[in-house]
């Protein structure tokens, strides 16, 4: 439900000697313990143990004159083409400190009207064309995105469309009357959701005032948004100068340059630099956080702590932690909860690692009357990566899983790109996704039992849990004083 | 098992510029190129090659969905689903999942009121893995009553997560139940918990000896394989599980309806009122399907279209409004909804949709709105071969449901033909009163009651 929180390891390319891990998978003793009750090996199945040795394909480069960064992958297998351009500091991290949910509120209006399409024009033209043209900034990102994609024949007329709709922009008062309507009804519809009120409670929990506490504007900020202010956050923050471009499709360098240079030529150098951003605040004491939310019939539960940033020394190893705990369904989340238990249909965990210090949580949605003991074990789970040496088999499975999915990306260059972006925005070095699966194959169980030891001290981790008070608040003291919540995030007493 | 030598992938150029598998042409559409096999014991299995990136995919399609259960066992198919995953002889409880995505794969299972789909995608080296691990709970099943009431446990937290504890969950099981008169469609894919909670042993090895057999399914293979030699293995790991009776055909015929259906449902879990309105309509890949997939573009794909520009963006009566059929093999349910406006009537809401359904019969359709729906549709046909899962899945799926995996390269085509005339046609034959069943949710309070003053977001 909420992508930005979502650890974005997956989805690689790989670069691995096979030889270690035969190697490795020799010396690991035969008939070891599984992780859990909740699987048994067999170990009939034929597996190869190489690993695919494929090359990354690398981006295309260019710098152009107003700044902007061109990034493109050539994939001329179908006709289609694909774009995205961040635009650094314009961000939902950016709102100003009054107008909490500007930027994201800037990017839905930029759809709404320029100064020679109407909002009927705009979705019209490029609906008729099966394109399709975005524009967001939610969060507390630090870029706004525009996505744009459509059949090859029609990119060009597309991006007319797009760049008029970036650098144009005319935020209509009718149009700014009927959204602030109809953004004030998604506020209703999510408040009826169990994961929204966890995710809301959470990220307060977790990030204090700090940008990423918001996961969605209020109703307050809506309704005393203006036109004047929409289009000062625009004029103010939609700059080109480290703008990034990444295109991946049925075109060349060459065109793409060429057209990017004449649809988005005109927009100028503003020569500002992007503001660094602040880690939160220290979280407070509080324990448990429980939002009442009546007539549930299942309790929606996140545990999580602050953790580290995307350029910390210890995100490979933290990664790596992350898939042992709860990383897709081989973690021991999942098969604790569900494979042996049968108490829910899933139990992950993920890490959040922005710029600015994130966090690592577990997420589930549990049978109600074992709220109590599902987050003992959760807990357990936790403490187990702390005190427990992981043993060799399911260590080196973790570690093989994470490098040998990469192949897969090789079907999505979008994917490839993306790291490329990623390795832009962060400034990783050049040989960082090629050298991915050596460092990640060299990282050892003492780090990984290290990184649990540091980051996931059971003083620093938050329980939030929605579901009905009336029958799990009590089995939820046990964990730590709880502070109730009613589902429209208003603290009640208990 | 070893495997041939680690094989390196040329790249020219930095970019993905390898074409094999699907050919292009300047104007010709791309086709998806396969072959189509029946093996001795009736599995059938079609390959499609391309060699564009080092994956594959394997999807297997059994000819099985809720359309399959009877009264008292709803829920059945798709619990089976999950024991697929509980072990068979040579794989144990839960190794399945680690071998997939230790080898670097991933993985999944769905189930549909028409089919149960498996799938693995995998780097092309794994192949002998996907195959062994497929033939293997194809040929025997470990069912014993631990594994199943674990997944009975698992299945019944399914059901509240994704029903029971959302709002209008009940909404669409409230629907089916009041549209369909034949039980094949009338009850959920995900079933009852009481049902659930009723299965035993026994149900679970005579519904896998009837339906999970090699004559009642289709695999599909797409991505970096070789033709011969993959057939060559699939004879191997498939051709000894030994072919079964065929499981008896579902009745599916829906009586016409004549008159209007109507059912005011509460939901102490909403907070706004939900309208939805439904048509019979006929099976998918029908000329009059075709066209009625043309009509729900126009009414409700994206903000230039008419449900959205008038009863959202003018009227405001909604946030979001949908209008459209699913895929179904069988008789089909042409589907109408939305949340209501805070403070705006759902009776206005609905009297607004019924005006929108009117002028598509009798007013005139534009030239864009019939350009918009072709090139949707040549959209959504390219974006459908970019993954050798979705071909896989897609080509396994077609030859299960219309005996034709073709289908992958010319659907799309049958949209591009629909005019201005088809779609007002169809929107007079089945958008009728007499024809609709109509669901209105509304939010109950929950009890005890809110205090007043606590409430944001905007109420």
């Amino acid at each position: 439900m909420n992508a930005k929180r979502m650890l974005t390891v997956a989805g690689l390319l790989v670069l691995l000697c096979a030889m270690p891990l035969a190697q490795v998978a020799m010396q690991s003793p035969a008939g070891q313990a599984p992780p859990t009750k909740g699987v048994v090996l067999k170990g009939k199945a034929p597996v190869s143990n190489d690993v695919l040795k494929v090359k990354l394909p690398r981006p295309q480069e260019a710098d152009l004159p107003n700044g902007i960064h061109l990034m493109i992958l050539e994939d001329h297998r179908l006709p289609q083409i694909a774009m995205q351009m961040l635009i650094p500091g314009a961000g939902g991290y950016y709102d100003p400190a009054d107008a909490s949910g500007l930027a994201g509120f800037t990017a839905s209006m930029m759809l709404e009207g320029t100064a020679t399409r109407t909002s009927q024009q705009i979705a019209q033209e490029q609906e008729t064309m099966a394109s399709s043209v975005g524009v967001s900034a939610g969060g507390a990102g630090e870029s706004a995105t525009l996505v744009v994609s459509s059949l090859a024949d029609n990119f060009d007329k597309t991006l007319d469309l797009a760049a008029d709709i970036l650098l144009n922009p005319s935020f209509p008062e009718a149009e700014l009357a009927r959204y602030k309507t109809r953004q004030k009804a998604q506020l209703v519809q999510m408040r009826m959701m169990p994961q929204f009120l966890a995710m809301e409670r959470y990220s307060r929990v977790i990030y204090g005032d700090h940008p990423n506490s918001r996961v969605m504007p209020t109703a307050e900020s809506i309704d005393k948004t203006t036109h004047d202010a929409l289009a000062a956050f625009h004029r103010a923050h939609y700059v080109p100068d480290q703008a990034i471009v990444a295109i991946v499709g049925d075109i060349t360098l060459a065109d793409a340059r060429k057209i990017i240079e004449i649809r988005f030529g005109a927009w100028k150098k503003a020569d500002v630099t992007v503001p660094p951003v602040q880690d939160p605040a220290p979280i407070g004491p509080g324990k448990v956080y429980l939002v009442d939310r009546a007539n549930s019939v299942q309790t929606s539960l996140i545990v999580g702590t602050p953790a580290i940033n995307r350029t910390s020394p210890d995100y490979d190893v933290v990664s790596l932690l992350n898939a042992i705990i709860g990383g897709g369904p081989t973690g021991r989340l999942f098969l604790n909860l569900r494979e042996e238990k049968g108490w829910t249909y899933g139990a992950y965990s993920s890490v959040s690692a922005p710029r600015f210090r994130g966090d690592w949580s577990a997420q589930t949605e549990i049978k109600g009357d074992v709220t109590e003991q599902a987050v003992g074990e959760i807990l357990n789970e936790v403490n187990r990566t702390r005190t427990e040496p992981i043993p060799d088999k399911e260590f080196l499975d973790k570690k093989r899983s994470l490098v040998a999915n990469f192949a897969l990306s090789l079907e999505t260059p979008a994917a490839i790109l993306n790291n490329y972006i990623t390795s832009r925005r962060y400034n990783l070095p050049a040989s960082y996704w090629d050298m991915y699966p050596e460092r990640m194959m060299s990282v050892t169980k003492e780090q990984v039992q290290a990184a649990a030891v540091k980051y996931l001290d059971p003083a620093r981790l938050r329980i939030v849990a929605v579901g009905d008070a009336r029958k799990i608040g009590d089995g939820l003291k046990k964990f730590g004083m709880v502070e109730v919540y009613d589902t429209d995030g208003k603290l009640k007493t208990f | 098992m070893r495997t041939r030598l680690i094989r390196a992938l040329l790249l020219l150029g930095g970019g993905l510029s390898v074409v094999l598998g699907v050919s292009l042409g300047a104007a010709a559409p791309p086709r998806v190129q396969f072959t189509d096999t029946h093996l001795k014991n009736g599995l059938r299995v079609i390959i499609a090659e391309d060699h564009s990136a080092p994956v594959f995919s394997i999807a297997i399609t059994y000819n099985v969905g809720s359309r399959n259960e009877r009264l008292g066992r709803t829920g059945f198919a798709h619990l089976f689903e999950h024991m697929m995953f509980k072990g068979s002889p040579n794989v144990g409880s839960g190794e399945h999942f680690l071998l997939i995505y230790t080898n670097g794969g991933d993985m999944n299972g769905s189930t549909s009121k028409d089919r149960t789909n498996y799938y693995e995608r995998l780097p092309m080296n794994q192949l002998d893995l996907a195959l062994f691990l497929e033939s293997d709970r194809m040929r025997a099943l470990d069912i014993n009553k631990a594994n199943l009431d674990n997944q009975i446990g698992t299945v019944s937290e399914e059901r509240k997560q994704g029903v029971d504890n959302q709002p209008y969950g009940k909404t669409s099981e409230t629907i089916d139940n009041l549209a369909y008169t034949n039980f094949a469609y009338r009850h959920s894919v995900i079933g009852s918990l009481d049902d659930l909670r009723a299965a035993n042993v026994d149900d679970v090895a005579a519904f896998f000896k009837m339906y999970y057999a090699p004559n009642n399914a289709v695999l599909a293979i797409a991505g970096d394989v070789k033709n011969e030699e993959l057939l060559a293995k699939v004879r191997q790991y498939f051709e000894s599980i030994p072919r079964q009776p065929a499981p008896p055909e579902v009745e599916m015929t829906e009586p016409p309806q004549t008159e209007e259906r109507r059912q005011t449902i509460d939901d102490p879990l909403a907070r706004l009122a939900r309208l939805d309105i439904v048509y019979h309509v006929p099976q998918s890949l029908t000329p009059d399907a075709d066209a009625l997939s043309v009509a729900g573009t126009i009414l409700s794909s994206g903000r230039s279209s008419r449900l959205y520009e008038n009863i959202v963006r003018q009227k405001q009566l909604s946030s979001s409004v949908f209008a459209s059929a699913g895929e179904s093999r069988g008789p089909g349910l042409f589907r109408i909804g939305g949340l209501v406006m805070p403070n705006k009537s759902v009776a206005d809401l609905e009297q607004a949709v019924y005006e929108e359904v009117e002028r598509l019969k009798t007013g005139p359709i534009e030239a864009w709105e019939i350009e918009k729906a072709r090139n949707a549709a040549r959209r959504g046909f390219l974006s459908s071969l970019t993954s050798s899962l979705s071909r896989a899945v897609m080509l396994s799926q077609l030859a299960v449901f219309y005996n034709d995996p073709g289908l992958i390269n010319t659907r799309y085509e049958r949209l591009s033909s629909i005019t201005a005339a088809d779609v007002q046609r169809v929107a007079q034959q089945y958008l009728t009163p007499q024809n609709r069943t109509v669901v209105v949710t509304n939010p109950k309070p929950a009890a005890p009651a809110p205090q007043p003053g606590s409430q944001t977001g905007g109420l």
